[in-house]
């Protein structure tokens, strides 16, 4: 009738931490260690030729190394507008996060607790933006956008936010299939009203899922050029605008490659932060897990 | 702070379900005491607890908790604590703090709803645990911070959804007897929810038997096992005991013999049933059935933990099983007299369900 139960009471399983099953040991500990640092070396060398260009006043063919080391790309960068670029980037990216995670959220649990008709229909909808090519969209978008005279930055957010949705969406997805109701209803019984169970209970337990939508969110708008391009209509200039327009041109090496740097380093500290919101004083897996039970 | 609950002909049907949850279950449970609702899994027994609670609206019928329709009060508004079966405790606060959450969300300080909790930790042998982490807890322990959670929101009624099965046999017990520590410290009417006859034989002043959304019997302990209403009650309670035949004039008449029956048990067909715990059986013999016995033949012995299980065969195939005491055994084949206590033997309505 009930599985075998441990002296604390609790079920144990392979995989549950502490297990011996996934300690690992010998020949697999060095592949381990071995392929961590390649994937890192995979990520990290690309970063190496820009390190070295920022800083590059003068590299000329065939010298290994710059002829001469500086700090002109950063008064270059700065020259072409890259702070306030910088400002524009980031506030767009926050504000497309901002109304696109609770949307995702809210989306989220009523496709997981089955208060939408048609639930796969509609989860198929959501992914479309992210199917369709962005290029076809945006134009046709841009036509409705011009003759429905929303102003240009309100239709960027509009249609940023469109694009986030289904990433912030799915995230908070996966994280209401593994939350159990009843949390929110034992809640309840203990006489929190609705804004205590969303604000006391249902938020924290979430919330490391919230941030990874929020982060996903983000980068939507972080990444984000060809939107910009079309819908912003050069009114709003972003990091990845100024970057792409400085590369064009010729002998912007050192300023293109302190404009990328700059571009990896919000994101960056993001992904801490959200690393940080989702660690728990104490391993959560063992309450975090679904439970399948009666209702009845 | 111990309330009435009344349910009155309630029942409830979900979604598009073909199969009603309930139909016209009515059940009164006074202030103060404790039933075990029972049935086998789907029987509703969850879903009368959920009802109760606010977690889900009545089809039909009415809830009263102290003589007042609670419809369309809201959950937080019923004055009814829950512990379900997984201890649900929240993971993002600590032991203390998850006891402090009813006093918190009512709006008391930090300090003023931690003080309280503490005085219902102690209540469950955890006071010196307020300051671990929820995943630090064994199951046994984090049941008892689920019902240390539920107490101190002070319900006038306290509902219990299966929430020992989880746990083995050993923790089982002690929470049995914490159950009723709780009981004699602070009083809650409550409803337990269990599939288990033991558990609700032990906790319990009155068990309510369930079966396919059906109230089939709600009645003490003892009048369960020993007076069922019907065959079903009578299985449902672990009865094995059933031989049709008909009342005359307050015996009842069959192929194993006449027994004699407790006054007031009317004429007709029915069927006898009694526990195969209130059998006597006597050692091997020769002599004529007792006053309110029969006489058959061992066909097979068996272990039933300390006990044996002896299984009597009469004319016409008809089987009583009876379970010596503790250490005694018979033979097979061997003649006995089973005594019959009218006390014990009850006759029910013949039910067209085969068994």
């Amino acid at each position: 009738m009930t599985p075998p139960v441990a002296r604390t009471g609790r079920m144990r399983l392979p995989g549950d931490p502490g297990s011996t099953l996934t300690l690992s040991r010998g020949s697999g500990r060095l592949v381990r260690v071995v392929s961590t640092v390649l994937i890192a070396g995979w990520f990290l060398l690309p970063l190496a030729p820009l390190m070295v260009w920022a800083f590059a006043n003068q590299w000329s063919f065939p010298a290994l190394l710059p002829t001469e080391w500086g700090f002109e790309g950063l008064g270059s960068a700065i020259g072409q507008g890259a702070l306030p670029a910088l400002g524009a980037s980031l506030t767009l990216s926050l504000v497309v996060a901002a109304i696109a995670t609770p949307i995702g959220a809210m989306a989220a649990r009523a496709l997981t607790f089955g208060a939408v008709p048609w639930p796969r229909t509609v989860s198929v909808a959501l992914l479309a933006p992210i199917a369709l090519p962005p290029f076809a969209a945006v134009m046709g978008l841009n036509v409705l956008i011009l003759r429905a005279s929303i102003p240009p930055a309100a239709g960027l957010v509009l249609v940023l936010v469109v694009m986030a949705i289904p990433y912030t969406t799915f995230t908070m997805r996966v994280a209401y299939a593994a939350h159990d109701i009843r949390y929110e209803e034992e809640a309840r019984i203990l006489g929190a009203s609705r804004w205590s169970v969303l604000w006391r209970v249902q938020l924290p337990l979430v919330a490391p899922a919230l941030a990874r939508a929020a982060f996903l969110a983000f980068l939507v708008g972080w990444s984000d050029y060809v939107v910009t391009v079309v819908v912003g209509g050069g009114e709003i200039v972003t990091l990845p605008l100024v970057t792409a327009s400085l590369a064009a041109g010729i002998g912007n090496d050192a300023a293109v490659a302190i404009l990328s740097l700059s571009a990896i380093v919000p994101p960056l500290a993001l992904l801490a932060l959200a690393g940080l919101a989702g660690r728990r004083p104490d391993r959560a897996s063992s309450s975090a897990a679904p439970s399948i039970g009666e209702r009845r | 702070m111990s309330a009435d609950v009344t349910l009155h002909a309630v029942s409830k049907t979900f979604g598009t379900a073909r199969a009603p949850a309930l139909t016209g279950v009515s059940l009164q449970v006074s202030a103060g005491s404790c039933t075990a609702i029972l049935g086998p899994s789907g029987s509703g027994k969850s879903t009368i607890l959920r009802v109760i609670a606010g977690l889900d609206e009545v089809s039909g019928g009415l809830v009263l908790i102290d003589g007042a329709d609670v419809a369309g009060v809201a959950a937080e508004k019923r004055g009814v604590g829950m512990v379900f079966q997984r201890p649900l405790l929240f993971p993002h606060l600590s032991v203390l703090d998850n006891v402090a959450f009813s006093q918190r969300v009512g709006g008391a300080s930090r300090t003023e709803s931690r003080r309280h909790a503490r005085h219902f930790l102690d209540l469950v042998q955890l006071g010196d645990f307020g300051a671990r982490s929820v995943q630090a807890l064994s199951g046994g322990q984090e049941q008892r911070v689920a019902i240390a959670r539920a107490l101190a929101a002070a319900p006038g009624v306290l509902l219990l959804d299966e929430p020992f099965s989880a746990l083995d046999p050993a923790l089982r017990e002690d929470m049995h007897e914490l159950l009723d520590d709780i009981r004699q410290a602070v009083s809650p009417t409550i409803i337990l929810v269990t599939h288990d006859r033991d558990e609700a034989a032990a906790v319990a002043d009155q068990i309510a038997v369930l079966q396919g959304g059906d109230l089939l019997q709600h009645d003490t302990v003892d009048r369960l096992y020993n007076r069922p209403d019907s065959l079903r009650v009578s299985r449902l309670m672990g009865g094995l005991n059933e031989v049709a035949g008909v009342v005359e004039a307050g015996v009842h008449v069959s192929p194993i013999g006449r027994v004699p029956l407790s006054a007031g048990t009317p004429d007709g067909p029915g069927v006898l049933v009694i526990r195969h715990e209130a059998i006597e059986v006597s050692p091997c013999t020769e002599a004529e059935a007792p006053r309110s016995g029969v006489i058959g033949h061992v066909s097979r012995v068996r272990r039933y933990g300390p006990r044996r299980m002896v299984s009597v065969t009469f004319g016409d195939g008809v089987v009583l099983q009876a379970a010596l005491p503790p250490g005694e055994a018979v033979r097979d084949g061997c003649r006995v007299a089973l005594t019959l206590p009218p006390a014990a033997v009850c006759v029910v309505p013949l039910s067209a369900a085969p068994r």
